[in-house]
């Protein structure tokens, strides 16, 4: 549903105008990033997976641009632009035109053009404060246009990993678990592996190269890759180096006599990702989960709390808000809080309104370094769509 | 009355052995006018009209239905059109053109084995360059198929349109996707096909375009032509 009519359109500016004057009320100053924007930051933060649904093309030059296919990104650039320092405190709001491709054909529901309204915050301090004002604050805007009916979903990525943290299992184990956090199918068979049979993997490796390594000397067990390449006359070639594969080889072969995962510990890492529910019993089953545990319940956990007693302190009643520690999983450059707001008739696919904290998007944006970085986007055409009772 | 248009590959090894097998088949097929042209009739088929184009060509021909029926590999039908079986149908593998389109790694990864492996990598590979590692390749859709099937994400593709085989030395890439019919070319520059890296088993096929438009003396036509080959693949 695209703003073809009149009517559409004048009923879109006239929601944005209630939407952003919520925003800048907040303090957000209103920015208009570039709708074109460079592909590489798209491609290289959201990998290859973005370009089967964005716009890419390529200029008379040969440069590889994009249609912006969220404003995040965009807002990221436009503060990195304007500040020496990418840390230095920001709030932004935004409301403009977003493009995605819809390989199935673009529909009401799957739009290929479509307007967000939202907001972002760089270089807070105070993580849990910052992630309850931009939730409230969408909250407040949402309901400023007459939304009443809405239910809040949460996630949050600093609980899985502080799961990981409570279990006994090596560094190498607990980092591969999170990169397959995104991808639910090789997540399962990663754990299945390493529950089961965690060095499968090295037996594929030489037997006379494993030999030689030398366990956690990364420059020592290079050279000796080196010498056995050599040795087989296989050159080596490209921009990866010996050293990168190396540590890898270190890593696999470690696993060749390492213990299996504990069952207790699967079944830990699994019970997490079951809990579903209210946002309070929801904490409390996973600090039940972690009592006793090597790490406890620790940080993430407060900071779960702390967050939930700061949205209640903004007014928003918390049996509206359900945790779900699946959520967020299709998300992927969000590093903590994942969040979205649901309303009646959209189905479950299609949130009102959505964000999260996004640390690591300033670094892949050009910044040099993580950034504190929280925000939330609101679908515009579909607020309009509920508040018009369903009808487009 | 309307004539159907058949495009074959205008030229290379897939043009001669299409004509070859044309003339096995008792078909024979002959340019119209200057030898240098694009257009080619079928001795004894009137209602046939020829098209000289180029494979990839061919492929979207079909795909928009400005030809009845042609024949080009299954790697580009598959690269060009992503709902080729609603599209299109497959009439006849040919027995040529064989062509397996492949992911290939420098054969000093002893690390990588799968394309699971060439997922553990990539973070690594991320920490240390900045980027995702580049695949170079022309089969940018079926690249991304594959991948998104096998569940790997992590890269980025790079266009190649000639000696992709050596961007991984050139260091323009880190892996490639292309086709090979031995491997040799391959293993001259320093790569090897992953475990589970064969993406298609292409071959060169008869096809047939379900947009163009058909009239029932047109299917005739394509059902004279399918028989013929028929018969000669069968002899």
């Amino acid at each position: 549903m695209a703003a073809e009519s009149t009517q559409q359109f004048a009923a879109l500016e006239a929601q944005a105008q209630i939407l952003m004057t919520a925003f800048t009320k907040a303090g957000h100053e209103a920015v208009a990033p570039a709708v074109i924007q460079p592909a590489n930051v798209f491609l290289d933060v959201i990998g290859e997976s973005l370009r089967a649904r964005t716009y890419v093309f390529t200029d008379p030059e040969g440069t590889e641009l994009c249609l912006r296919p969220d404003l995040t990104v965009p807002a990221c650039r436009l503060h990195i632009a304007r500040n020496a320092n990418p840390a230095t405190p920001a709030k932004y709001c935004y409301n403009g035109p977003a493009f995605r491709f819809q390989p199935q054909g673009a529909d009401d529901a799957h739009p290929r053009e479509f307007r967000q309204a939202g907001i972002e915050r760089f270089g807070d301090m105070q993580a849990e404060t910052a992630e309850a004002q931009t939730i409230a604050l969408i909250l407040k805007a949402l309901e400023a246009t007459g939304l009443t009916d809405w239910s809040l979903q949460i996630g949050d990525l600093g609980l899985f990993r502080s799961v990981l943290n409570a279990v006994q299992m090596p560094e190498r184990w607990q980092k591969r678990l999170s990169e397959a956090f995104w991808r639910p199918d090789a997540f399962r068979a990663e754990l299945q592996r390493l529950t089961t049979a965690p060095g499968a993997a090295a037996k594929a490796l030489p037997a006379d190269l494993v030999a030689v390594l030398t366990p956690g000397d990364i420059a020592a067990s290079a050279s000796a890759i080196q010498t056995y390449l050599d040795g087989k006359a296989i050159e080596v070639i490209g921009t990866r180096t010996v050293e990168e594969m190396a540590e890898h080889i270190l890593d696999v072969a470690a696993d060749m006599s390492a213990e299996p995962l504990g069952a207790k510990s699967a079944a830990l890492i699994e019970s997490y990702v079951r809990v579903k529910g209210d946002a309070l019993s929801a904490g409390q089953t996973i600090s039940t989960l972690l009592a006793g545990t090597k790490g406890g319940t620790g940080a993430a956990l407060d900071a779960y709390d702390r967050r939930l007693a700061l949205l209640a302190n903004a007014g928003i009643s918390l049996n509206r808000v359900q945790f779900s520690a699946e959520f967020g999983r299709s998300l992927e450059y969000y590093t903590g809080l994942v969040f979205e707001v649901h309303a009646p008739g959209l189905g479950a696919d299609s949130p009102v309104a959505g964000g999260g904290r996004y640390d690591g998007l300033m670094r892949a944006a050009g910044a040099g370094a993580d950034v504190s970085a929280v925000g939330g986007a609101i679908h515009t055409e579909r607020l309009l769509t509920v508040l018009n009772g369903g009808r487009s | 009355m309307s004539k159907l248009t058949l495009a074959i590959p205008s030229k290379g090894r897939l043009m001669e052995q299409t004509t070859e097998m044309f003339a096995r088949a008792g078909l024979t097929v002959s340019k119209v006018g200057h030898a240098r042209g694009y257009r080619g009739e079928i001795q004894g088929l009137p209602g046939v009209d020829v098209a000289y184009v180029s494979s990839s060509e061919i492929a979207s021909a079909l795909k928009n239905g400005s030809v009845h029926m042609g024949i080009t590999g299954e790697d580009l039908v598959r690269e060009t059109i992503s709902d080729a079986d609603t599209r299109l149908q497959f009439l006849r593998t040919l027995g040529f053109g064989f062509a397996d389109v492949v992911v290939a790694v420098p054969a000093w990864w002893i690390d990588v084995a799968t394309v699971a492996d060439l997922e553990a990598t990539s973070l690594p590979f991320r920490r240390v360059h900045g980027r995702w590692p580049r695949v170079a390749t022309k089969y940018m859709n079926l690249t991304r198929r594959f991948f998104t099937a096998k569940g790997f994400g992590d890269y980025r593709i790079v266009e190649s349109l000639g000696a992709t085989e050596g961007t991984c030395s050139a260091g323009t890439a880190e892996l490639i996707v292309d086709i090979t019919t031995t491997g040799e070319t391959l293993r001259a520059n320093g790569l090897r096909i992953l475990d589970d890296g064969v993406i298609l088993k292409s071959q060169a096929n008869l096809l047939a375009s379900n947009v163009a438009q058909w009239t029932p003396e047109l299917e005739d036509l394509r059902a004279g032509i399918v028989n013929s080959l028929t018969t000669l693949k069968s002899a």
